[in-house]
């Protein structure tokens, strides 16, 4: 019985996990060998492709749409977590907007998001934020809100609350003890909270596409230039490397840290 | 002291809200306006009221429906099949999971990729030429399908999108499953259940509210679905896969239409409204 347990996790592991391991496999074979082998096995392992990737950076540059990405992911998250903070403070403990910004926020997550693409395109072309890291950024931050609110406010509920009234007693105003005494005990909830968004908004997609055209173009979106490659086709080993390059950065985290981002999406999901 | 409070939980609540106003308040007023108006880019400023022509429109245009159908159907099956099989493996796996929690980093990983990429890699994949899937299907059956023709492309889809995931269904169901009682299930075993037993009678049971929040997410994140369709086939199939949100997209950055677009996008609202509606009530018939 434990071998055929051990037999399934192998096989989910594998199929589940098979677009990545496949890609890369392809991005350590040549050119050629693609062509005349799409099998698995690698004959001949070369780093060729991922040195290609950077000599063709005069057309496409990848080492910007990783910048772009971190840059306004990191701003996204960021600034999701500012605005979640205080607001998660006032839900649990004074109860302000609980009966409707806690619901608004949180059913924003069933609200498919092209709804809000057009309008915000056209805004954007008109207050100059088209194709810019600051403008994607802003839009991350919603994208991230409900799961990030969510978060917080569970977070901040399992505090005691009989910290915050010997704070009072010493006469801390709200500010004082959110700012010296929750973001403390907060701070591992918010640390998680923040390696969540950061990957959520790395991995995000139709808005860049739709908002970033050059200067802001995140790796989602350059690596599908890839494959629309003019002339003689897509060169499949480059492609393969720029993907590897691409998921790295969120598989990474996601090895280290999966525990506390298991436990936070299935609270984020349950509570939502 | 209390109107104190009610003062620092609005200031604490302020910025939240100023920011929701101006990013979702604001394209909210957009969408309506322009939804009843006719409206492009030259005229972008003064829009001319039309009344409900652009609902019309939208509505009497075929592909619209398959779209809306495209993605009930991609919506349904998807969720389906990720709760079956995140269910079986998150109670099959536990007792590896139990002892060895570092298993679960494999199952979570495909969650970490962005679809859009996964989209892409499947393009590398089930390439007829230099995929491996291709390859494999003619190496040993002599043939391939074309996995993403008309006739397929919505199995290929649906396999793509339910192997990438599952692990979120597996992941919610396991720490649900995880934290029953280990008492309960040890009494019923006393009482003589078996294994079966135990699993219809008191983890099922024990397991319904998050079996229903599991399949909700999942429909709607797969309703909703625009990455990984559209880097993988984009409207290609003979336009068989254009879901909703890809519908909505080409009506305005392919055909500009732009009063379309945005009335089909405030019916698209509409519907994820009553979904809501729905599934509120039904929590809290529950409840």
């Amino acid at each position: 019985m434990n071998f055929l347990r051990w037999l399934v996790f192998a096989i989910a592991a594998l199929a589940m996990n098979f677009p990545v391991l496949s890609t890369l496999v392809t991005s350590f074979k040549s050119e050629a060998e693609i062509a005349s082998n799409p099998s698995l096995w690698i004959h001949a392992p070369t780093l060729a492709n991922y040195l290609d990737v950077f000599r063709i950076s005069d057309r496409f540059d990848i080492l910007h749409y990783l910048w772009n990405s971190f840059a306004s992911s990191i701003l996204g998250a960021g600034l999701s977590l500012l605005l979640a903070f205080p607001a998660a403070y006032g839900l649990v403990r004074f109860g302000t907007g609980r009966k409707w910004l806690l619901p608004l926020v949180a059913n924003l997550r069933a609200i498919p998001l092209i709804v809000f693409a057009i309008p915000l395109y056209l805004v954007y072309a008109r207050v100059g934020l088209l194709d810019t890291r600051l403008g994607l950024a802003l839009i991350l931050c919603i994208v991230n809100l409900p799961l990030v609110l969510v978060l917080l406010v569970a977070a901040l509920r399992d505090l005691p609350a009989e910290l915050d009234e010997a704070a009072r007693v010493d006469g801390a105003s709200t500010f004082t003890l959110l700012w010296r005494i929750i973001l403390p005990l907060a701070a591992p909830a918010l640390a998680t909270t923040m390696v969540l968004g950061f990957v959520y908004a790395w991995n995000e997609f139709l808005f860049a596409l739709i908002l970033t055209t050059r200067d802001a173009v995140t790796t989602t979106v350059g690596a599908s230039f890839f494959f629309a490659a003019s002339g003689g086709g897509v060169r499949w080993g480059i492609a393969a490397a720029v993907m590897v390059l691409s998921v790295l950065p969120p598989m990474a985290l996601g090895l280290l840290l999966y525990r506390r981002i298991g436990q936070s999406l299935a609270a984020g999901a349950v509570k939502g | 002291m209390q109107s104190q409070h009610l003062r620092d939980g609005r200031i604490l609540l302020a910025p939240l809200t100023i920011f929701l106003l101006a990013m979702l308040g604001l394209p909210l007023v957009v969408d309506l306006i322009y939804s009843v108006s006719r409206v492009e880019f030259r005229t972008i400023l003064s829009p001319e009221f039309v009344g409900l022509a652009n609902y019309a429109s939208a509505l009497s245009s075929e592909n619209y429906w398959q779209a809306a159908w495209f993605s009930l159907r991609f919506g349904l099956v998807c969720a389906v099949a990720q709760l079956l099989l995140g269910l079986f493996l998150a109670i099959f796996l536990a007792p590896l999971i139990d002892r060895r929690p570092w298993l679960l980093a494999f199952l979570m990983l495909p969650m970490m990729v962005a679809p859009a990429l996964v989209g892409l890699m499947y393009r590398l994949i089930l390439h007829e030429f230099v995929g491996v899937v291709p390859w494999f299907m003619f190496t040993y059956f002599g043939d391939s399908p074309s996995f993403l023709g008309p006739d397929n492309a919505f199995r290929t889809l649906v396999v793509v999108e339910v192997l990438q995931w599952t692990p979120f269904a597996l992941l919610i169901l396991y720490s649900a499953y995880a934290a029953i009682p280990k008492d309960v299930r040890e009494a019923a075993s006393i009482d003589g259940a078996g294994p079966w037993q135990r699993l219809w009678r008191i983890d099922l049971p024990l397991m319904t509210p998050v079996l229903g929040a599991t399949f909700f997410i999942r429909f709607i994140d797969s309703f909703r679905v625009f990455d990984n369709v559209y880097t993988l086939t984009g409207a290609g199939a003979g336009g068989a896969t254009t879901t909703m949100s890809i519908w909505v997209y080409e009506a305005f950055f392919k055909s500009g239409d732009i009063g379309r677009a945005v009335a089909a996008s405030m019916l698209l609202l509409v519907a994820a409204w009553a979904v809501l509606a729905i599934v509120h009530r039904l929590s809290e018939r529950r409840a």
